[in-house]
């Protein structure tokens, strides 16, 4: 299965306005989380924010749902979201946690729950959102497409940044500039052209722009926990629904795009494989 | 290994009993009794046969942040003492005054731990005292006071053992509102299992109504805090002479690895009881009174840790910036851990660390473990050793490789 194992796929988007306003698309992640933190099934989460707002991603620990809607928004550099883990579960006192995370950084939480490695912290982790993540690039790259590429002064002029319709966007005063994707190519790191997952396999629900109309995201909802945190917060009204089948491009693209990079970065694998290279182990 | 699963050797000399390694403590040591017609000790001689600990030389020329990371590994049953000491060593030879938030935090961590640690040691010393109908509840109460107050460690010092978040400087952090306020809930839901888990011990202690004067040792007290330390000791009253020159057996001196710490020429009594005594007014010596002192003195830790966690201002830092290149100067860092008082010093200059040294709560003790068995039947012996709740795992073991074939030529180290 190109999409790993889920148990429902659906269009969804927030319904809570000031989510809507900051969310990247369909704000899933930001209503999960705070659906999470307001019944109490996770006391914080450990989430990409920018506390200085220049696109570097910071891991931040939020307790609230005003910090999970300060952090909202994609980041399109790398988050070393796992670095922050042990401080919530030591300083900050959290037992139950919620992490937001890229398929990589899944892949090393299911690890470290299976081993017993980290020590009283992989035990407190109650809930997984995985972000579909294609590959992500250094904070260099990022200055690059909008210097060198675009032509802005600084990276920072900009007030938000996407991937989609086949273009990196760069918002500046209202206005969207958009760089080709295969002008991006090379510009990401070494490592996200190895990986073979898209969609979050691993994770307890997944969610992301691609099968969606414009302002909803795709979600798959894939372990018990994952679904039962997903159905309560639709049932309490902060999620509204739309059955896949019924939207526009549709779970075929979503599917499409896993599939392009399993193929892709499968043959870089061999590629990398014949040369001796090591590779991390797939599951 | 906590509790010596290996075959002890009891040889019966004559005149003399030796027990080798002693059993349920930490660490490897021997006990030597001379012992008359009657098998009352005569003599006793105690000794570490754990050699070589080896970290005060690792951490020569490194930066000093080297230093905690890794003498906190001196020990595993009491690595908390051993990272606060190094760190205030450290603190003190680049001088450091760490913010209050950071004291605070250190001090719950060590008062915290010194309950475990006195908790497991109720667990070694279980089969002496504890009957067998009550075994169980003792057991279970070891895990209940344990889990809470390691929990307060990992919360503030990022891990139960080994610390990671005891740093040069304070703390790699200090908690959140609502860390403190969940650290403070659950100490407080510990406070009546704590009093029943003490009652417990000390009535099986009297229960099982060992001699009062076993024991009995009339040596100087050494401890230098209630209940945490300072960053000051008294070089001039201190020395050291290596066992050689202290066992009157020279097979015993040859065989002895620890050197023996002296203050004023004289061999101390450390620990719990020397605390309780010279702090907090308490009467009695020997065997009960040290079990006795030892389990007080948990409730003292108790509320040391509650009235550093109120005292908390989780708004403030507890970290000082600092010029790592040092004073030159030597740097003291004593602690009083659970077996008593916990000495580093290191030295810094130019960014790297140019000495460092530690004496350990119980090499203070062994001088004086031998001689307390005197006087009583050689049966007594081990209850008086562990009475003291001795620590000798403060060494690497070693092995010895031919540096030809790399065949190994000594393990015997390596395999007790």
């Amino acid at each position: 299965m190109v999409l790993g194992t889920y148990k429902e796929a659906i269009s969804a988007r927030s319904t809570d306005s000031k989510i809507l306003d900051v969310s990247q698309d369909g704000g899933i992640v930001s209503a999960l989380l705070c659906y999470a933190l307001d019944e109490g099934i996770i006391e914080g989460a450990v989430v990409a924010g920018t506390p200085d707002e220049d696109w570097r991603p910071i891991p931040t620990v939020v307790t609230s749902s005003d910090e999970v809607i300060a952090a909202a928004g994609t980041k399109y550099s790398m988050s070393p979201t796992l670095a922050a883990l042990k401080e919530a579960t030591r300083q900050y006192g959290l037992e139950k946690l919620g992490v937001v995370a890229t398929p990589c950084q899944v892949q090393g939480l299911r690890k470290a729950q299976a081993y017993p490695f980290s020590r009283f912290v992989a035990d407190k982790i109650k809930l997984i959102v995985g972000i579909y993540c294609m590959e992500n690039f250094p904070m260099a790259s990022l200055d690059t497409f909008a210097t060198a590429k675009l032509g802005f002064d600084s990276l920072t002029d900009a007030t938000k940044m996407d991937i989609g319709k086949g273009k990196f966007w760069l918002t500046k005063d209202g206005e969207d500039t958009g760089l080709a994707i295969k002008e991006t190519h090379g510009y990401e790191q070494a490592g996200c052209n190895i990986c073979m997952d898209y969609v979050a396999e691993w994770a307890d629900v997944s969610t992301g722009s691609v099968g969606s109309p414009d302002g909803w995201s795709t979600v798959l909802t894939r372990t018990d926990d994952g679904e039962t945190v997903f159905k309560a917060a639709v049932d309490a009204g902060l999620i509204e629904t739309k059955p896949m089948d019924e939207v526009k491009p549709g779970l075929g693209l979503l599917e499409k795009l896993a599939k392009g990079k399993k193929d892709k970065n499968g043959k870089e694998r061999e590629k990398r494989a014949q040369m001796g290279l090591p590779l991390p182990v797939e599951y | 290994m906590l509790v010596s699963n290996f075959l002890i050797e009891v040889t019966y000399l004559k005149d003399r009993v030796v027990i080798s390694p002693t059993s349920r403590q930490e660490g490897h040591a021997e006990l030597v009794m001379e012992v008359d017609d009657e098998g009352i000790v005569t003599k006793g001689m105690y000794f570490s046969i754990t050699p070589v600990r080896g970290l005060e030389k690792m951490v020569l020329s490194k930066a000093p942040e080297t230093a905690p990371v890794l003498c906190q590994r001196i020990c595993g049953v009491c690595p908390i003492p051993h990272t606060l000491a190094s760190a205030e060593a450290i603190d003190q030879a680049l001088g450091i005054d760490i913010p209050k938030n950071a004291k605070l935090l250190r001090r719950a961590t060590l008062a915290a731990h010194n309950i475990n640690s006195a908790a497991i040691h109720h667990f070694l010393i279980a089969t002496d005292f504890v009957p067998a109908d009550l075994f169980a509840t003792a057991v279970d109460s070891v895990s209940e006071v344990r889990k809470t107050v390691q929990y307060v460690v990992d919360m503030i010092a990022g891990e139960g053992i080994h610390p990671s978040d005891v740093r040069v400087g304070g703390m790699a952090r200090n908690i959140t509102p609502f860390a403190k306020e969940r650290l403070i809930e659950r100490m407080t839901a510990l406070r009546p299992k704590l009093e029943a888990h003490i009652e417990l011990i000390k009535n099986c202690v009297v229960e099982k109504g060992l001699p009062d004067d076993l024991g009995v040792v009339n040596q100087p007290l050494l401890a230098v805090d209630p209940l945490y330390g300072v960053n000051d000791f008294d070089m001039d009253a201190f020395s050291e002479v290596l066992p050689e020159a202290w066992y009157d057996d020279p097979e015993v001196g040859k065989r002895g690895c620890s050197v023996i710490p002296l203050i004023n020429g004289e061999n101390v009594e450390t620990g719990p009881r020397a605390r309780m005594e010279k702090y907090q007014g308490f009467k009695g010596k020997g065997v009960n009174a040290q079990h006795v002192a030892r389990a007080d003195e948990m409730l003292k830790n108790y509320d040391a840790c509650l009235a550093a966690l109120d005292e908390l201002d989780t708004s403030g830092s507890a970290r000082a910036d600092y010029d790592p290149r040092g004073t030159g100067e030597l740097g003291f860092g004593i602690i009083e851990g659970p077996r008593g008082t916990n000495a580093h010093m290191a030295q810094v200059k130019d960014g790297k660390i140019q000495f460092y040294s530690a004496i350990v709560p119980t090499t203070w003790n062994i001088p004086t473990m031998g001689p307390a068995t005197e006087g009583f039947h050689h049966e007594f012996g081990p209850h008086v050793i562990r009475a003291y709740d001795p620590c000798l795992s403060c060494a690497t073991h070693v092995m010895v490789v031919d540096d030809e074939d790399k065949s190994i030529l000594k393990n015997e180290m390596v395999r007790i």
